[in-house]
């Protein structure tokens, strides 16, 4: 979801660590054309503000660890309509990605910081400051940790006083599809909390839908 | 292409005279004749039309029997020129009777007879239309290997010319390794240049796609036979080089033991890139080699995108005049690039290549239509691109619908390929696919007789119909009709039957009213999908089947109890038996789509949910589901224990 433009110092970029053993993470509450819907918390120190979001799954890939999808913003004060992104996913399956970003300005210490913002992360939280958590088996792990990064506006321009510089740290809830993330910008307010949970379109019950590329 | 007859024939006439002296009883003036044909006709496909039309081939052949070695040297050196090239030349050669005999000259005692002849054999052996060559047979292998020992130039050219010309099945080049033909070819490497060409050309016909031919290979000569090949993809000769890389791709790709290092793919890869800078054969052919190289092999895909493959394939398209078959292999190639890596794709679009494919639809060679369709397929695999909208317009849309009613059965399969992607386009109208009868054509080829149509038809509405909206929804199942649904479902195709079933699923998800597709037409489809869960030939069917059952089961008391009537039918005893089959499958995808049924079933809000816990345990579900929560796919077993807790609330007993 894009947030406000603010002015504000970048830190520098670290590299992160990117090897390890395979330990893809199958859910069916994540797969292609789930949708989500929920808040982020977008409070600065002169208000208190949540804008509503929209999010579909549109590309899953668990042997690259890559996710995608676009994210709609409802009620956001500058845009005229909702505002509509398209963000590709890491998935920290210690194979293809670990927990370290290793980019987007983003610090192993702001990762650490983050990452421990979600409960579930706190039984790992020894193994990861070890070795950036490269030895563990996550393929069993009822929580899914994941980085959303925007590429581009779907329906608006880049002029739309608008940015999609940071990136999300996202932890997904196997059990019940929940989603909870926390936006990172240097540049913008830190720690917007992103709550998602799994939506049925007015459905009693779960609708899976499918595609193949082929 | 060969050229009409009537526009060729000039300068000569059925009254020409020289037919007469052709056929002349003196010797003398025969060889003249003859050999003023062969100077007329040497390089010059005109002139060879013209004297094939005028039956001037049959009277050349003729010659062959003759005593003198002179008139037959000049009738065996005019034919291999007839054949030489041209199809034609070759048709009248073989209709001519002369091909046996000029097999019967390969014992002449005359060296001069013998040459001529072998010349010959090996201009016919270069087209397709030459006979089989068939190795089984004791005394052709016999024939083969005293060519290919030969002392003689031409004769070793003959031999690996028939291995090229008929060499094509896993059985005859095991055959070939095993008579010894992989070391007599080998050791042809150190030969003159046609020599070391043929030589290795033969050797990439023996051992492509055959592991064991290649461990033949790589052992001879304890590793120095594949050294020399190595060696000679430094030759100074293009063609040389070229085929040396093919024999190397060969073995490459046969096992993961041989030349797997990064330094010799490197190597390949900059060999290719070069020769496709070469204006003749070896250009058109190196990129052909090229796909074999990189197909399906993610690294290598990676190694060329870094030698910035990509770029050189577009300026290659951007060269004007381009033939055909350069055309189809650089669209492959690219295609290949593609077909994995995303920085390909972005690599490609930025470049702009896409226009350039696109022109390339309209092509009058179906192959390059074909190839341009499959190049589109590769490209339209980026969801980043597919959710930018890069694909969904006329341009690219409107000539992929055209190739639908395409003459050619690959070109509408490569075209259903690509429109299988670009469908999937994440916006709900599909307005600009619909608006050119693209879903008419689909629906149309849904029908065919070819199973490969009906499967990408099928596949490409599946894909279009994935989150798309009620009006485009009701466009393609009004087109398509429920009877014709159901039909696909029971397709005797079983991929034709996994897709059918998958758009069934699409159908029946989205908003609400969605679900009431499966009811249509008294409920054909739900029929179908039940009598195909009982046959349950494939995982891929079930799963497929399974998901449409639960989002029927997610929606209203109706389609609820719709799903557990076909699941356990009160008339009929054991039939949900293939329900429970698929909780215990050993497939956890198909356990977890299984699981979703119940859990949808059981959905708390829902009224009538207690009653069905009760039918579901009576039929020994519950228990079932029970022993899941344990699952050893996590996927199932959280599933299995939202369904049980969903169970709990109502009571357990």
């Amino acid at each position: 979801m894009p947030v406000r433009v603010l002015e504000n110092t970048a830190p520098s970029q670290v590299s992160g660590a990117n090897s390890g053993r395979s330990s893809s993470q199958s859910c069916s509450l994540l797969g292609v054309g789930q949708a989500f819907s929920g808040t982020q918390n977008v409070s600065s120190v002169q208000k208190d503000e949540a804008w509503r979001v929209n999010v579909r799954i549109q590309g899953c890939d668990l042997e690259h660890g890559y996710l995608c999808g676009t994210m709609e913003a409802l009620n956001v004060p500058m845009a005229d309509t909702p505002v509509v992104t398209f963000w590709e996913g890491e998935i920290v399956d210690t194979k293809n990605y670990t927990f370290f970003t290793g980019k987007w300005e983003a610090t192993p210490e702001d990762d650490i910081r983050h990452w421990s913002k979600f409960p579930s992360f706190s039984p790992l939280l020894g193994q990861v400051e070890a070795d950036g958590g490269k030895s563990l088996d996550l393929s069993n792990y009822p929580y899914i940790f994941m980085r959303w990064k925007e590429q581009y506006f779907v329906n608006v321009g880049t002029d739309c006083g608008l940015t999609i510089a940071g990136f999300y740290y996202i932890c997904f809830s196997c059990s019940d599809g929940s989603i909870s993330g926390f936006y990172y910008d240097p540049n913008s307010s830190p720690y917007q909390k992103l709550e998602l949970k799994s939506t049925n379109d007015g459905r009693s019950g779960f609708s899976f839908s499918s595609y193949e590329l082929q | 292409m060969p050229t009409p007859y009537a526009s060729s024939a000039k300068g000569l006439s059925s009254s020409d005279p020289i037919l007469d002296r052709l056929a002349s009883s003196d010797g003398a003036v025969k060889f003249r004749a003859i050999r003023e044909v062969k100077n007329h006709i040497i390089g010059n496909r005109t002139k060879k039309l013209s004297y094939i039309k005028l039956g001037a081939v049959p009277a050349v052949a003729a010659a062959l029997a003759d005593s003198n070695p002179n008139l037959i040297v000049q009738s065996a050196a005019a034919l291999g020129s007839f054949a030489c090239g041209v199809d034609a030349g070759v048709r009248a050669v073989l209709d001519a009777g002369a091909f046996p005999r000029l097999i019967g000259l390969l014992s002449a005692p005359d060296e001069k007879v013998l040459d001529a002849a072998a010349r010959s054999l090996r201009m016919i052996y270069q087209s397709k239309l030459a006979p089989k060559y068939d190795f089984f047979q004791e005394e052709n292998m016999q024939f083969l290997l005293s060519l290919l020992k030969s002392e003689n130039e031409n004769l070793t050219g003959l031999g690996a010319g028939i291995v090229i010309h008929s060499c094509k099945t896993n059985g005859e080049q095991n055959i070939l390794c095993h008579a010894g033909v992989l070391e007599k070819l080998t050791s042809l490497l150190d030969g003159s240049l046609s020599q070391r060409d043929a030589s290795l050309e033969s050797l990439a016909a023996i051992i492509r796609d055959n592991p064991t031919a290649v461990s033949n290979f790589v052992e001879l000569r304890c590793g120095r036979a594949l050294h020399s090949v190595t060696e000679l993809t430094k030759d100074k000769y293009p063609r040389t080089r070229l085929l040396a890389c093919l024999c190397l791709i060969s073995v490459k790709n046969s096992s993961t033991c041989y030349l797997q290092d990064i330094g010799m793919k490197t190597k390949l890869v900059y060999i290719l890139l070069e020769l496709l800078d070469d204006s003749g054969q070896v250009g058109d052919e190196a990129s052909f080699a090229f796909s074999s190289l990189i197909a399906e092999k993610e690294d290598l895909q990676k190694l060329a995108f870094e030698a910035n493959a990509i770029n050189k394939f577009n300026c290659l398209l951007q060269k004007h005049p381009i033939q055909p078959k350069r055309l189809e292999g650089v669209l492959l190639a690219l295609a290949d690039l593609c077909s994995k890596l995303e920085c390909c794709r972005s690599s490609f679009l930025s470049l702009q290549v896409l226009n350039l494919v696109i022109d390339a639809l309209t092509h009058e060679d179906a192959r390059v239509r074909t190839a341009a369709c499959i190049c589109l397929r590769s490209v339209s695999r980026s969801i980043k691109n597919l959710s930018a909208g890069c694909f969904m317009n006329e341009r690219v849309v409107f000539p992929l619908v055209r190739l639908l009613s395409d003459l050619s059965t690959s070109v509408q399969v490569a075209a259903l390929g690509a429109i299988s992607n670009i469908v999937v386009d994440f916006l709900p109208h599909k307005s600009i696919f619909v608006q050119c009868g693209g879903v008419k054509e689909l629906v149309q080829l849904t029908k065919s007789m070819d199973s490969s149509l009906r499967l990408n038809a099928v596949w490409a509405l599946r894909n279009m119909v994935f989150l798309a909206d009620t009006i485009c929804k009701e466009g393609v199942f009004v087109e398509l009709t429920a009877s014709s649904m159901a039909s696909l479902i029971c397709d005797p195709e079983p991929s034709v039957q996994e897709q059918a079933l998958a758009l069934v699923r699409n159908f029946v998800d989205g908003c609400l009213y969605s679900v009431e597709h499966a009811f249509a037409e008294d409920g054909i489809i739900l029929d179908a999908v039940g009598r195909q869960l009982q046959k349950s030939s494939k995982i891929e069917i079930g799963i497929q089947g399974m998901y449409i059952l639960s989002n029927i089961a997610s929606g209203n008391e109706f389609h609820k109890e719709a799903v557990m009537q076909l699941l356990f039918p009160q008339d009929e005893n054991g039939s949900h038996s293939f329900f429970e089959q698929f909780l215990h499958s050993p497939d956890s995808r198909l356990r977890t789509a299984a699981v979703w049924v119940v859990i949808n079933l059981t959905f708390p809000s829902s009224p009538g949910a207690f009653g069905r816990i009760v039918n579901l345990r009576s039929f020994g579900i519950v228990s079932r589901i029970k022993k899941m929560v344990n699952d050893s796919c996590m996927d199932v077993k959280l599933r299995a224990r939202l369904a049980l807790g969903q169970i709990i609330t109502f009571g357990d007993s």
